[in-house]
């Protein structure tokens, strides 16, 4: 009787019994704290880190089965992550969320979104040399996508044991951007290249026009990169729905009650990778080094492309904006305009920031979508 | 010599920060114009006074529109 | 499929660099075009 009171007793200390024997799930438990903090406290992403945060301190509470084969966050994780379900639902409230106007009105802009996503391969480079697997290399790669779903679209597919140190990296670093990017932008232009003003010349786009722009790529995009069709016919839906006008009432779905959910159960599922033996490895530094690098290259290389562009247009472009190709929106726009402004108080340079940036955001999705599509040619993936 | 200060981009002003007869230095904030969910300073192209603000708070612009003249 | 790191890193660079902006400059002249086709009407009219 007393063996079996006993028994029942021990029921009540064993968490803490395992607690103490890994100090790894401390540790995380820890992490967990730190995420929360930065959400709450400091303002950074909260939508994401809030439930990251608090997912991982439920998977390293230790013993509570959480995410074996019928746990709670096993559940959702198998529905939404496993599935790639969740990155694309929030990819169609993305893109019922963006005006694609000013990327019209300039298709130029196109292409420093495309410069901007150069960090991605480099990345890739540098993580093989660092001795990740094909496929993990580029899954740290895409952390230079800046993009949450596709980061989260890709890794979760091909290196699910990363998901925790990749999401992390790339949202991380997604709010970094304004941090980031002025010292890189300062360091690769001259003073005359910084105080360029760029006119606004408002060259109105009509509305068969944006109408007609989510669909040509759809189709123009998939027959290129087939592989990446999901990502980007989900974000071109939504966008295709807001131009249309004519179903807000499943627009606003998309922007919010849909989107809403999934970030947290998003949230909650990436926190749930978060375990002590799988986050606590030399890797993980490795890929939040990595992934630092991801977006300074990003930065670099679409200012350099710039650059070569205001070269081309003899001297009318602003090599600043070139940071915007990055698709961190609409953060990244707003960074070369406060940058702008602050090197020549007459230099609006928002209207082609945000140009380029949602330029990012195309770019950003075609890039995840040709690496995919190259990596099915070479036969590396199905 | 009047300055005109021209809008650099469509947008919606969201606060003046002089009236006529103020005097204003060069590149000093005279208004912020709302645009791209940002809130833009526009600055004062010369030092003078301000002779005439022909926008209000709350008015919708388009780009070039002239917003103040500094003499 | 075995093929050596190099290769491989090598292959993505060329290819996934090429690729994007090969891609996008695509779609900036398909939009371009599309911008001339349709263009926005100066006076209001009717959407049928």
């Amino acid at each position: 009787m007393l063996e079996v009171i006993l028994n029942g007793l021990g029921g009540l200390v064993a968490g803490f019994q395992a607690l103490a024997m890994d100090w790894r799930s401390v540790v995380m438990l820890i992490v967990g704290g730190i995420l929360l903090y930065l959400g709450i406290k400091k303002d950074c992403e909260p939508l994401l880190l809030v439930p990251i945060g608090f997912g991982c301190i439920l998977v390293n509470v230790p013993l509570t089965d959480l995410m074996a084969k019928d746990g709670f966050l096993r559940v959702i994780y198998d529905a939404g992550v496993d599935t790639e379900l969740f990155p694309l639902l929030i990819f169609i409230g993305i893109g019922a969320m963006t005006d694609f106007g000013p990327v019209l009105a300039n298709p130029s802009t196109f292409l420093l979104g495309a410069a901007g996503q150069f960090g991605i391969f480099l990345t890739l480079l540098m993580a093989l040399f660092f001795g990740f697997t094909k496929l993990e290399a580029v899954s740290i790669g895409i952390i230079g996508a800046c993009d949450g779903p596709t980061a989260i679209y890709v890794t979760s597919k091909y290196a699910p044991h990363l998901l925790g140190a990749v999401s992390v990296a790339a949202y991380s670093y997604m709010a970094l951007v304004p941090v980031i990017q002025p010292p890189i932008m300062r360091a690769l232009t001259t003073k005359d290249e910084r105080e360029t003003i760029m006119k606004y010349s408002a060259r109105p786009v009509s509305k068969t026009t944006k109408m007609l722009f989510p669909l040509v790529i759809t189709i123009l995009g998939g027959l290129i990169a087939p592989k990446g069709l999901p990502l980007l016919g989900s974000i071109m839906l939504g966008n295709l729905m807001r131009e249309s006008g004519v179903v807000s009432r499943l627009t606003k779905a998309s922007e919010n009650e849909i989107a809403n959910v999934v970030t947290l159960f998003l949230g909650l599922c990436i926190g749930a990778t978060m375990s002590g033996a799988a986050f606590l490895r030399p890797q993980t530094l490795i890929i939040l080094a990595l992934g630092f690098m991801a977006i300074c290259l990003d930065t670099a290389c679409g200012i350099l492309f710039a650059k070569g562009m205001r070269v081309l247009s003899g001297g009318k472009i602003n090599p600043l904006i070139g940071a915007a190709g990055i698709s961190a929106f609409p953060m990244a726009a707003r960074v070369v305009q406060r940058e702008g402004i602050k090197y020549n108080k007459k230099s609006y340079l928002i209207m082609h920031a945000m140009g380029a940036n949602a330029g990012g955001q195309i770019g950003s999705v075609i890039a995840a979508a040709v690496m995919l599509s190259v990596l099915a040619g070479m036969g590396i993936i199905s | 010599m009047a300055d005109e200060v021209l809008a650099p981009m469509p947008g919606k002003i969201i606060k003046i920060l002089v009236k006529p007869g103020d005097d204003v230095l060069e590149e000093e904030e005279v208004l912020f114009l709302e645009a791209m969910k940002m809130d833009n300073p526009i600055f004062a192209p010369s030092s003078g006074k301000v002779k005439e603000i022909l926008v209000r708070e709350g008015d919708e612009v388009d780009v070039d529109r002239v917003l103040l003249i500094i003499e | 499929m075995e093929m050596d790191n190099t290769t491989f890193g090598l292959t993505m660079l060329i290819c996934g660099m090429g690729g994007t902006i090969l891609t996008l400059w695509i779609m900036s002249l398909v939009m371009t075009a599309l911008g001339r086709l349709f263009p926005e009407k100066a006076e209001p009219k009717k959407e049928s």
